[in-house]
């Protein structure tokens, strides 16, 4: 049996008296690339906010990798291991490339203030590794030319780039995608589909909001349907493509005139 | 007004270019220039330099290096991490009555109060920031404000130390290597504020380059997304403010040692904005603006001290057309770009 890396089990959330997720179990298995899609406001990008511990679940719990990081500061959730991008990119627009990578790398470490400011060994060696990693990041991404460049320097399809190599320079378990693909030409989403499976192939599960149907359905080896918060449905990409319910949710269904 | 085209003037830029084709011996014989210079100012007599109404040895130890000392600590705060602190003068009070009350009440002299005055500072960073920390933008900025004002009423209300008369006959610091320390004389005190200055900008240089300054980098552009990239963000801003705290202290112990007595009415307001006006006048986030906007803001009062009162408004004319040309101070942040163009 394949192992679950992230489980997030029954989670309720409402803002107010809206309820944004309603009971909502999902999983993402070692090794794979688990897609979750749904209309606008089906309660996708919420998801990551409660496994990134950014909202606190009304009820319910996430796990990690066995261990439940329900309740956890986010910063002490990415270092156990998640890493997430942005719907809207969200960058450290005043660094450079090499740093943004370099300050989510930093995390990792143990190295703190008094070391770095009398430049103890420990933090030399921090440091040095923070930088391999960060331009080591960029080569893999395709970024390295960019490294000394601001990042609100970048081209758009390099700025969604770099938010994927700065999420995996967390080492995460998960890599949390939202929407990569948006704004992107067909050319760039089939490169970026290849990237996604590489960076797969690399040993990173990941959990994948995406709008574009040919690219989730191409790539994602189990696909999680939200509709009105609820999960509707679950499967193989093919049988998501055919499942009536699924395609009731995306267009709507002509009201019964009896 | 229209925009204006500043990129003739870029100095920065060239200087940047100037500076990445020299070889370490010509930067080490540049900083040595620079500081034997910054050194001589008081034996430079040029009249156009000096300020004809006040004592220029006086001016170049306060405001001038003094400004800029607390200009350099402030950066950290509102420059490098972002967080708007408008109560920075507490911390100077603290650090010129930690050295006031010592100095008259135990028998340790200046140097080893010092410790202590940036201690007691660094002690009331944590003590504010631990709560107010969690709050964010014009909420923290106005519990910063009602830091400053309740550090100073407190010592206004407090008889023990002197209520709103303050300290008087605080003793100067003890002869160093056979420098003296005389009421008469600014200029050892000038050049003790400038060694201190010094290892501070060492000291926040070598945090800039490493983890600590891209923490607060990444918590200065975005907050929430430092906090999901790992980065323990109240930590961070915890330690950009003890820090910040820690520079003001000891530039309020070095500032009481000097003028012999202080008052509660020396920490005003008035003093936060004016450090504040520096950091941004200069250019936030870079440590050589902030400086260059302490000494241009500390020393235009001075050099129009011939208009009497008329001065500040001409101070304040200035700096509106300033902030117009120049919105992102005069040195601003903007690190330079080395781009390297892809080998195909």
């Amino acid at each position: 049996m394949t192992r679950k890396l992230l489980e997030i089990k029954d989670i309720n959330v409402k803002f107010g008296g809206v309820t944004a997720l309603n009971n909502v179990n999902l999983h993402v298995n070692e090794g794979e690339i688990a897609a979750l899609i749904g209309p606008n406001g089906a309660g996708k990008t919420t998801v990551f906010n409660i496994v990134t511990g950014y909202y606190t679940p009304t009820s319910g719990e996430v796990v990690l990798d066995g261990e439940s990081i329900s309740g956890l500061r986010p910063y002490k959730i990415a270092r156990k291991g998640l890493g997430r991008t942005f719907q809207n990119i969200r960058l450290f627009g005043d660094m450079t490339a090499a740093e943004n990578v370099a300050t989510a790398a930093d995390s990792l470490n143990k190295s703190g203030l008094v070391g770095a400011l009398f430049g103890v060994p420990r933090s030399r060696r921090d440091e040095k590794e923070s930088m391999e990693k960060a331009h080591e990041l960029l080569r893999f991404i395709g970024l390295d030319h960019r490294a000394g460049q601001m990042a609100k320097n970048l081209p758009y399809g390099d700025q969604r780039r770099l938010e994927i190599a700065r999420a995996l320079a967390l080492n995460p378990k998960v890599l949390l995608l939202d929407e990569p693909a948006a704004g992107f030409n067909p050319q760039e989403k089939v490169e970026l589909g290849e990237l996604i499976r590489k960076i797969r192939d690399r040993g990173f599960a990941v959990l994948l909001i995406e709008h574009d149907m040919s690219l989730v359905m191409k790539i994602s080896d189990r696909v999680s349907v939200l509709d009105f918060g609820q999960k509707i449905a679950e499967g193989k990409p093919e049988e998501i493509q055919n499942s009536q319910r699924v395609i009731d949710a995306y267009l709507g269904v002509a009201e019964d005139a009896s | 007004m229209s925009k204006i085209d500043t990129s003739k003037f870029n100095l920065r830029d060239r200087f940047g270019d100037w500076w990445d084709g020299t070889n370490a011996a010509q930067r080490a014989m540049f900083r040595v220039v620079m500081i034997v210079t910054v050194y001589a100012l008081p034996f430079i007599n040029n009249p156009i330099i000096d300020t004809p109404d006040t004592s220029f040895n006086s001016v170049l130890f306060y405001p001038l290096v003094m400004f800029s000392l607390m200009a350099v600590g402030l950066n950290v705060v509102v420059g490098k991490s972002g967080i708007l602190d408008l109560g920075y003068v507490a911390f100077f009070a603290i650090g010129a009555y930690t050295h006031a009350i010592m100095s008259l009440h135990t028998p340790l002299n200046f140097w080893e109060i010092i410790p202590f005055a940036m201690g007691f500072a660094m002690l009331a960073g944590v003590i504010l920031g631990l709560p107010a920390l969690r709050l964010r933008g014009d909420y923290l900025a106005i519990i910063t404000l009602g830091f400053g004002e309740i550090v100073r009423i407190v010592a206004i209300n407090t008889d023990a130390i002197g209520g709103a008369m303050g300290i008087t006959d605080i003793p100067g610091p003890t002869s160093f290597f056979g420098v003296e320390f005389t009421v008469m004389d600014p200029r050892p005190y000038y050049w003790l504020t400038l060694t201190l200055m010094l290892l501070v900008i060492w000291g926040v240089i070598r945090l800039s380059h490493r983890k600590p300054g891209r923490a607060w980098e990444a918590i200065r552009e975005d907050e929430d997304v430092a906090e999901f990239m790992g980065v323990a963000t109240l930590k961070y801003k915890l330690w950009a403010f003890i820090i910040g705290g820690a520079v003001g202290g000891l530039a309020g112990a070095v500032y009481a040692s000097q003028i012999r007595s202080i008052q509660p009415e020396l920490f005003t307001l008035n003093l936060s904005i004016m450090i504040l006006a520096c950091v941004v006048f200069g250019g936030m986030g870079n440590i050589w603006g902030v400086i260059v906007g302490a000494v241009l803001l500390g020393y235009i009062p001075e050099k129009l001290r011939f208009l009497s009162d008329y001065r500040i408004i001409f101070f304040g004319l200035l700096m509106v057309v300033m902030m117009n040309i120049r919105p992102n101070g005069l040195i601003p942040r903007k690190k330079r770009e080395h781009v390297r163009e892809k080998q195909i």
